[in-house]
């Protein structure tokens, strides 16, 4: 949804073409069937949870109105807002240092080197590893008594941690377990834009005195402006969405550490079955990320157009 | 590491999930006969157990045959029972935890077993008592036991001996157990006196609920309105947790991942709170032995966590097999075979009686323990439909405790009160 949305800003300064109700009526064909899934099975459901979220439902015997009971309940419910505390948190960590990371390792792997497809794929395997094996993976590394995390950190004398076993380090636990997953992806990307950047550029730069760092920062990454602002946009809204890894490591413990919003609404849906509830909840966090995100596109875009920026 | 748009899957994944088992679904017979659909999780040796015995039921009845639909795992049984009825596709028979069975029961496509249970022939009686209650919901019965276990002591006899300790008995105290859990804990060489699952969840609850019961508290009042945990000896079985894990260190916190039973395997744990699952996952080569929990006063009572199967209306001749299914598969002589093939433990008390028990009890010696620990089940846990809210509460409560995050009585009231806003909020 969101990849679409920045061909758009960057097509809005074409002009439109004689051929366009052609080739406009070619592509709407050529789209329909995906159009029509994603309605039935996209925004069907969309539409039917904001009808549920004014409804009290079990799932199982038939609905009953519930007004705006829901949505009040919902300020008044502590771990609901320990959830959207716990979101903002990770949120907050999570993007910025996954972006970062991504952008050095990409340019780490940006180079001619002997077996860089190997470099290269090494850190692409965490993208295609299922979430539910890396968190089996990880619980085992990072068992405070036996995992081999804990054993290191005591060999080389720095402290030794809960990890997800403890409600103070439970959720930036999640926050490194999360990025490690994703910067593979966010690096793929990044490497991409790299390579779309002509090298005379750099070796401009470079003939003019400029270090290769100093190129990286003050022309390769600038040029990368739009991958950036989709990469940032693409980051938020994963983050605002956490569940998977949260569902297979620490189940939104101890002690709610890692309860976030979605884990919430899952556990409001799918346990308690509070169905409308849940429906608010994901109503709540719709306009949220739609919020956010059109205010990342906006500030992104005003850059773009502003020649000073 | 998914890309999908979750927050709106959340909810549509219920309509995925409905339409994933209907792809797989069976439904009334073309040919003159009626088929049913029976969802079950089992894996292993229990899977082929029960395969072996639908094909038996097949072959001996042509004009009702059974299909068996594996739900990828009993954990999310009720999910997926309840996203099949959203999606218009659901069972005749699914397996269910006991703990499903009072959120089941406002569905109106369950069918209610009462009368058919209290027919002379189906011996209703000749069930556990525990599995009884499980599978009654306001006076209905709703499902027909499918699995009985409950939490013995088991312990590594090497360690003990190692460490000098005499071997728990039938007989121990709470205190007996306490010291012996700390003489079997030696930080040098990590290893525990005992593993306690402490994620929070429904795990980390019924090992708490025994000692609850045992120093005479109950989790609710009589009537499931109102929390009575908030007690002396709701206290009391905090404290000793307490006592164990903050003071003692004594106890080796499991996150959820599982680990304990890897490090019982390894001879870094003494003692387990376990049921008869556990057993075939245990190494041959470590020696080990079962016996009662240990007891408050002389009371050693346990927990049982019964599972039911539960019948869904679709028409009245796939009711009326699915009702002969369930009462054949639960049938001593059947059940029996099936114990033998898989280690689990009777459903009926009969089937102690019949001549090839021996042949269970020779297959599975460890199991006559857990048979026997069967008569030490007093309790059923509350078939209230919000237990799984209880259930967290308390969870939360016990796990604050034994991170030394809070003190008992702090804790009892914190999750007292949630537990009351709950109940009354039904």
């Amino acid at each position: 949804m969101t990849a679409a949305l920045f061909p758009a800003t960057a097509g809005r300064r074409t002009k439109p073409s004689s051929k366009k109700s052609a080739d406009q009526r070619a592509a709407w064909g050529m789209v329909a069937p995906s159009v029509l899934l994603i309605g039935l099975f996209g925004l069907v459901p969309v539409a039917w949870s904001v009808v549920l979220s004014f409804q009290h439902s079990d799932l199982q015997t038939p609905a009953t109105w519930a007004g705006t009971s829901n949505y009040r309940e919902l300020m008044h419910d502590p771990v609901f807002r320990e959830s959207i505390r716990h979101t903002v948190v990770y949120t907050v960590l999570f993007v910025p240092i996954t972006l970062v990371c991504s952008l050095l390792v990409a340019a780490a792997l940006n180079r001619r080197l002997r077996g860089i497809s190997l470099y290269r794929l090494a850190v692409f395997v965490p993208v295609v590893t299922s979430t539910v094996a890396t968190g089996v993976i990880f619980s085992w590394l990072l068992d405070p008594d036996y995992g081999i995390v804990n054993a290191l950190l005591d060999k080389v004398g720095l402290p030794q941690s809960g990890f997800f076993s403890s409600p103070d380090s439970a959720l930036y636990t999640m926050v490194a377990m999360t990025t490690w997953g994703w910067v593979g992806f966010g690096a793929l990307i990044f490497l991409a834009g790299l390579q779309s950047i002509p090298q005379d550029l750099v070796e401009a730069a470079q003939i003019d005195g400029c270090t290769r760092t100093r190129a990286f920062w003050l022309i390769q990454v600038p040029l990368m402006r739009p991958i950036i602002g989709f990469m940032l946009v693409w980051l938020t809204i994963n983050a605002l969405q956490l569940f998977d890894e949260v569902y297979v490591t620490t189940k939104g413990g101890p002690l709610h550490a890692t309860t976030v919003v979605v884990y919430y609404l899952y556990q409001q849906a799918f346990v308690y079955f509070h169905a409308g509830y849940a429906a608010a909840i994901a109503c709540l966090l719709f306009v949220a990320i739609l919020v956010i995100t059109v205010i990342q596109i906006r500030v992104s875009r005003d850059r773009d157009l502003d020649p000073s920026g | 590491m998914a890309l999908t748009t979750k927050a709106a899957a959340g909810l549509a994944g219920l309509l995925a999930l409905g339409a994933a088992l209907a792809g797989c679904g069976g439904s009334s017979g073309s040919d003159g006969g009626t088929t049913i659909t029976v969802w079950h999780g089992y894996t292993d040796v229990e899977a082929k157990a029960m395969t072996a015995q639908v094909k038996q039921w097949n072959a001996d009845h042509p004009d009702e045959k059974v299909k068996l639909v594996y739900n990828s795992g009993n954990d999310n049984a009720l999910q997926k029972t309840v996203a099949g009825f959203t999606a218009g596709n659901y069972p005749d028979v699914a397996y269910e935890f006991g703990s499903s069975a009072a959120a089941l029961a406002r569905q109106p496509k369950l069918i209610d077993l009462t009368d058919t249970v209290k027919k002379p022939a189906f011996n209703w009686d000749d069930f556990y008592p525990s599995e009884q209650q499980a599978a009654e919901v306001n006076g209905k019965v709703l499902g027909v036991p499918a699995l009985v276990d409950n939490l013995s002591l088991v312990y590594n006899k090497a360690l003990f001996k190692a460490a000098g300790v005499p071997l728990p008995t039938a007989s121990w105290s709470w205190d007996d157990f306490r010291n012996a859990a700390k003489k079997l804990t030696d930080p040098a060489k990590k290893t525990y006196g005992w593993a306690y699952v402490n994620d929070g969840s429904e795990d980390t609850v019924w090992r708490y609920l025994p000692l609850l019961w045992q120093a005479g508290g109950e989790l609710l009042n009589s009537d499931n309105t109102k929390p009575e945990f908030d007690s002396a000896a709701g206290k009391e079985a905090l404290d000793l947790l307490k006592g164990m894990a903050v003071t003692d260190k004594s106890v080796y916190l499991d996150n959820g991942n599982g680990n304990y039973l890897n490090l019982f395997n390894s001879g870094k744990i003494a003692m387990l709170w376990t049921g008869p699952w556990d057993l075939s996952s245990i190494n041959a080569d470590v020696d080990y032995g079962i016996t009662l929990l240990p007891g408050h006063d002389g009371n050693h009572e346990t927990i049982s966590g019964p599972d039911l199967y539960m019948a869904f209306d679709h028409s009245k001749g796939r009711s009326e097999t699915a009702v002969k299914f369930m009462t054949w598969l639960t049938s001593a002589p059947v059940h029996l075979q099936f114990a033998i093939a898989t280690g689990d433990l009777p459903l009926r008390k009969s089937e102690s009686q019949l001549p090839e028990y021996s042949t269970f009890l020779e297959k599975y010696p460890a199991n006559k323990v857990f048979v026997d620990n069967l008569n030490n089940v007093k309790h059923v846990r509350p078939n209230i439909a919000s237990y799984s809210e209880v259930s967290t509460a308390v969870g939360q409560m016990v796990q604050s405790v034994l991170l030394g995050q809070a003190e008992p009585q702090e804790a009892l009231d914190t999750a007292s009160d949630q537990v009351a806003s709950v109940l009354a909020g039904q």
